[in-house]
């Protein structure tokens, strides 16, 4: 019943909504909320929506100007996410693809259809490389950055890791093996054996030869790159082949408190390393309460909204207005073009000062970005799992972003060469 | 490269018998829950000769609306009870609005009409129940969430409770179904329609009937299989791609075998964890789970094309 209410709450919103956005900006985000992947996705989706719900209903939108935010369905299926942001794209100024495989699809379009894909903490790492990839971010971090941090991590606990083996379990897709390339090398580099274990989609809910392989492996680590179903799978065969879970890190994908609720106390000790925490407190939760709960447009719940990942989606919401409240700014608009929001992404300054302002303390590390640079590279804490909530559980790291940047623009040439010919901002050399 | 395929597998089985027994134990289980899934197939498809797609749906939906009605605020034997009656519903309106206008169809109209239900399903659960992960109600339903830690050679050998129970009462079920299919009017009623309909129909018994427990008696199986696998990882959507393991056995056993179901469940269970284990992983990178079943099959399929236990087809012209 509650579901039908705020389905039929959302449809009137939205059908109202759109008569009323006479001019408005058009914020598609091809999201999922079914499928496999939906467990995982709806918080962040909530909280994506409820912040530029807020927007709308407190400040009347952006700069005076309304924020049609649309939904398109993508269950996950890299498919579906290119049919969605073509069916988007005529409007929109920007894109959130919310997989890395639909980001991949669709990077190769953006120089074509200028709209710039906004991947906050996903996609392709050499994303980063803003000379190469003009129209793509994934501030504040990027999966290379969580790798870098993690094995830095790691690194500093008990003697080091030379000697020592990772096991890196990680989804078979586009984004789970993302980040290899960046873990070979620092295995490598620091003499630890890296060992890929991968999840297919049809075993994410069981998951025994995996753990099988683990007990037999016997890693002093395992470092998981999971999502949807595979994250309370992984979890639930930890427990019960009973993994040490101190060992046992996951990236920010993999820290969702529905996920550790279903082992509860038995998974106290796992880790994930995350870029936003939760905050309760905050001044901008409580202005999501006075003007999207209690007016009845959220579909989220109490439970949810003290999470991770609906603190997350309320973060990512908040550097895309950023970036649209900077391009008013810069080019003395309202309704601002995909390109002015480009620009706006390129030259985020969110500093401390800045984030008090929002309301947003303690959600977020403070980060800039930059024409070269599209990732922003906030750093990210250590999240435990105490049996009941996450809790931070370290100092903000920070990536060694020097480490990797050879092997980022490598990479970065490279796709720009199969992808050939591939427009490059020459005026980032001139900046830098 | 011959050594890592033909000797060093058996000897590392040898050298850790206990870890040996814990992959077997581990594939006797997944064996049972693809049996399970398979088993909904076969028995809908002897008696109405209508492939089921929305089979794995169904193990979602069933788990879902026995968490939901949980949450509710009955009590877990009473939300079973509640979740057989939807089952039944499930089953009564499926013959009534989909299969019966469709009677005579050609059976690619019926698998495709099976496809419809899957994608209402997955609507309708959806917007029930919502696509966040339910914690299965295990411990409510009085079944053990322990483990047993066994030292078999100085080796260490875990058995879950609940995955022990599952072996059980998936055992007691499959009995059951065997006995009622063997020894009721109702069971050889079932029998007969798959054996020849027309012969079955002259004699008096009513197809209607027959499809609405046929459905019915799947749901209670997806039922079953759905708090199986939601104990082991909780219950959402992704679920309904394990049905998908179902395939393979189906191919291996037969579309009309209820022991083929059965023993194609186990074997592929049980091939598919040793072959990840111990060639799989040392071999080709690991996740062979994935293609391992079906490939096994097609290989069965070109010796046996109508599967290990499938009866051959002769159609005399």
């Amino acid at each position: 019943m509650k579901h039908w209410k705020t389905l039929a709450a959302a449809a009137v919103v939205s059908s109202f909504g759109a008569a009323a956005l006479a001019e408005s900006i058009y914020v598609p985000n091809l999201s999922y909320r079914t499928g496999p992947f939906a467990a995982t996705g709806i918080p962040l989706m909530n909280g994506q929506r409820d912040y530029f719900e807020m927007l709308n209903a407190r400040d009347g939108g952006i700069g005076g100007v309304m924020i049609d935010f649309e939904e398109c369905e993508t269950g996950y299926s890299t498919e579906k996410g290119v049919e969605c942001y073509e069916k988007t794209k005529g409007n929109a100024v920007v894109t959130q693809p919310w997989s890395t495989g639909i980001t991949l699809q669709v990077l190769p379009k953006s120089n074509v259809d200028q709209i710039p894909i906004l991947a906050n903490g996903y996609g392709f790492s050499p994303m980063a490389d803003g000379r190469t990839f003009q129209w793509a971010f994934n501030a504040p971090a990027g999966y290379w950055d969580a790798a870098s941090m993690l094995i830095t991590h790691l690194d500093g606990l008990d003697g080091g890791l030379s000697g020592k083996k990772v096991a890196f379990l990680h989804l078979d897709h586009p984004y789970g093996k993302e980040p290899i390339p960046l873990y070979e090398k620092l295995a490598s580099e620091k003499g630890f054996e890296f060992l890929p274990i991968p999840v297919g989609l049809k075993e994410m809910q069981n998951q025994s030869a995996q753990w099988l392989q683990i007990r037999r492996e016997r890693p002093d680590y395992v470092v998981m790159w999971g999502w949807g179903a595979m994250n309370a799978g992984a979890i639930t065969e930890a427990v019960k082949t009973k993994f040490d879970m101190s060992k046992f890190y996951g990236v920010w994908w993999s820290g969702h408190d529905a996920d550790l609720d279903l082992v509860g106390a038995d998974g106290a000790g796992y880790k994930s390393i995350s870029w936003s925490f939760p905050n309760p407190d905050a001044g901008v939760m409580a202005d999501i309460k006075t003007h999207v709960v209690d007016t009845g447009k959220t579909l989220s719940n109490p439970d949810e909204m003290a999470g991770v990942f609906y603190g997350r989606g309320v973060v990512m919401s908040m550097i895309l207005a950023e970036a649209i409240a900077g391009a008013q700014a810069e080019f003395d608009t309202g309704v601002v073009t995909p390109d002015q929001v480009r620009w706006g992404l390129e030259n985020l300054n969110l500093t401390e000062e800045r984030l008090a302002e929002l309301g947003m303390e303690g959600m977020v590390p403070p980060f800039s970005t930059s024409c070269a640079d599209h990732t922003g590279h906030s750093g990210a804490w250590i999240l435990e799992w105490d049996g009941e909530k996450f809790a931070k559980a370290s100092d903000l790291l920070q990536a060694d972003v020097d480490g990797y940047s050879e092997l980022l623009a490598a990479s970065a040439k490279e796709y720009a060469e199969a992808n050939a010919p591939w427009p490059v901002n020459e005026s980032c050399d001139a900046m830098n | 490269m011959l050594n890592d395929i033909f000797i060093a597998p058996f000897a590392d089985m040898i050298a850790a018998p206990d870890f040996l027994l814990q992959v077997l134990w581990e594939g006797l289980v997944s064996g049972i829950l693809y049996a399970l899934i398979a088993l909904g197939l076969v028995l809908i498809f002897r008696s109405s000769r209508i492939f089921n797609f929305a089979q794995g749906i169904m193990v979602v939906f069933a788990a879902l609306t026995l968490v939901g009605l949980y949450q509710m605020g009955l009590p877990a034997w009473v939300s079973v009870a509640a979740t057989l009656a939807v089952m039944f519903a499930l089953a009564w309106s499926i013959e009534r609005v989909v299969l019966r206008p469709l009677v005579g169809q050609p059976d690619i109209i019926l698998f495709m009409a099976t496809i419809g239900i899957t994608l209402f399903l997955i609507g309708f659960g959806e917007i029930i129940f919502g696509g966040e992960t339910k914690q299965m109600i295990t411990a409510e339903l009085g079944i053990p969430t322990g483990s047993i830690t066994l030292e078999p050679w100085g080796g260490l050998l875990i058995l879950e409770e609940k995955d022990i129970t599952i072996v059980i009462v998936a055992g007691l079920l499959v009995a059951g179904l065997l006995a009622f299919l063997g020894k009721t009017r109702m069971g050889r009623a079932i029998r007969a329609l798959g054996d020849d309909h027309q012969a079955a129909m002259s004699v008096g018994i009513s197809l209607q009937t027959i499809w609405v427990l046929v459905w019915f008696i799947a749901g209670m199986i997806a039922l079953v299989t759905g708090v199986a696998w939601g104990a082991r990882a909780g219950v959402s959507f992704a679920l309904e791609v394990i049905a998908y393991k179902a395939l393979p056995v189906l191919m291996l056993g037969g579309l009309e075998s209820i022991s083929g179901a059965i023993i194609g469940g186990l074997m592929i269970g049980m091939l598919e964890k040793l072959f990840e284990i111990y060639w799989g992983q040392p071999l080709l990178g690991g996740n062979t789970e994935t293609w391992f079943a079906f490939v096994l099959a097609l290989i069965v399929l070109l010796f046996r094309p109508q599967g290990l236990f499938g009866e051959k087809i002769i159609e005399r012209v």
